[in-house]
């Protein structure tokens, strides 16, 4: 399944995602966090030593795709396991963690 | 540029994709009508399953409040979290507040969650070696 968590910055969504990630991979199920933060900060919230580096995924795995009825969908343009597999990190507890895309503010359209 | 609608279509791009919305809830007016902003907007997706967190609760008061809001907003409520001075602690020392102290308030509260997210999406633990 699938869960996202929104709330105000600074609300504490970062602290929750993490504990609540670490706390579903103690009981066995296999979790993957995507920080989706501009300012990304889930890996030390995750127990990830400082100073540990993460690639974030380049925007270019998403591909904006108008379907029949007109509407926009978003189609990854290379599988899953090969995404986690270049851009994912181990954290504690056996989660993998992926970090999206900074908002690149030079030049950004 | 325009980052509301920026902010807005993001939240749109990924709030399509998800089985649930957890929406973090600090007991000030503020936090909760801007956490709240997600939720029309959620529900317009189609997405049923939308949850509310209290967060940083130091008091009863707080707590109602934060129900209050839930109520007025048709939102289910799942978790009281009270204010933990673990967060800041394992913040400062660069650390998962789960691994500062596992018996930290919040974590026994987010063991909650985590029971109601199993027992609600019915989701099983896999055995190490399992499918």
């Amino acid at each position: 399944m699938k869960i996202a968590v929104s709330g105000k910055g600074g609300s504490g969504k970062t602290t929750i995602s993490a504990t609540l990630t670490r706390l579903l991979a103690r009981r066995g199920l296999p979790v993957l966090a995507i920080d989706g933060d501009p300012n990304p900060n889930l890996l030390q919230a995750l127990g990830v030593g400082p100073g540990v580096e993460i690639e974030s995924i380049p925007r270019s795995i998403v591909e904006r795709r108008e379907d029949e009825t007109g509407a926009t969908r978003h189609v990854l343009t290379r599988p899953v396991a090969e995404i986690i597999g270049q851009y994912g990190l181990k954290a504690p507890d056996g989660v993998t963690v992926l970090v999206g895309t900074r908002v690149d503010h030079a030049g950004a359209g | 540029m325009d980052m509301e609608a920026s902010i807005e279509h993001l939240s749109r791009g990924t709030l399509r994709y998800v089985d649930a919305l957890l929406v973090v809830l600090e007991p000030y007016y503020r936090s909760m009508e801007t956490a709240g902003r997600t939720v029309p907007l959620a529900r317009e997706l189609g997405l049923k399953h939308i949850y509310g967190i209290g967060n940083k609760l130091r008091s009863p008061q707080d707590e109602e409040a934060v129900r209050a809001y839930c109520r007025n907003h048709d939102l289910q409520m799942i978790a009281a979290v009270p204010f933990d001075e673990n967060v800041t602690e394992a913040d400062r020392t660069g650390r998962a507040v789960i691994d500062y102290d596992a018996a930290s308030p919040i974590v026994a509260e987010l063991s909650r969650v985590a029971d109601f997210l199993q027992h609600e999406f019915a989701v099983k633990t896999v055995e190490a070696g399992g499918k």
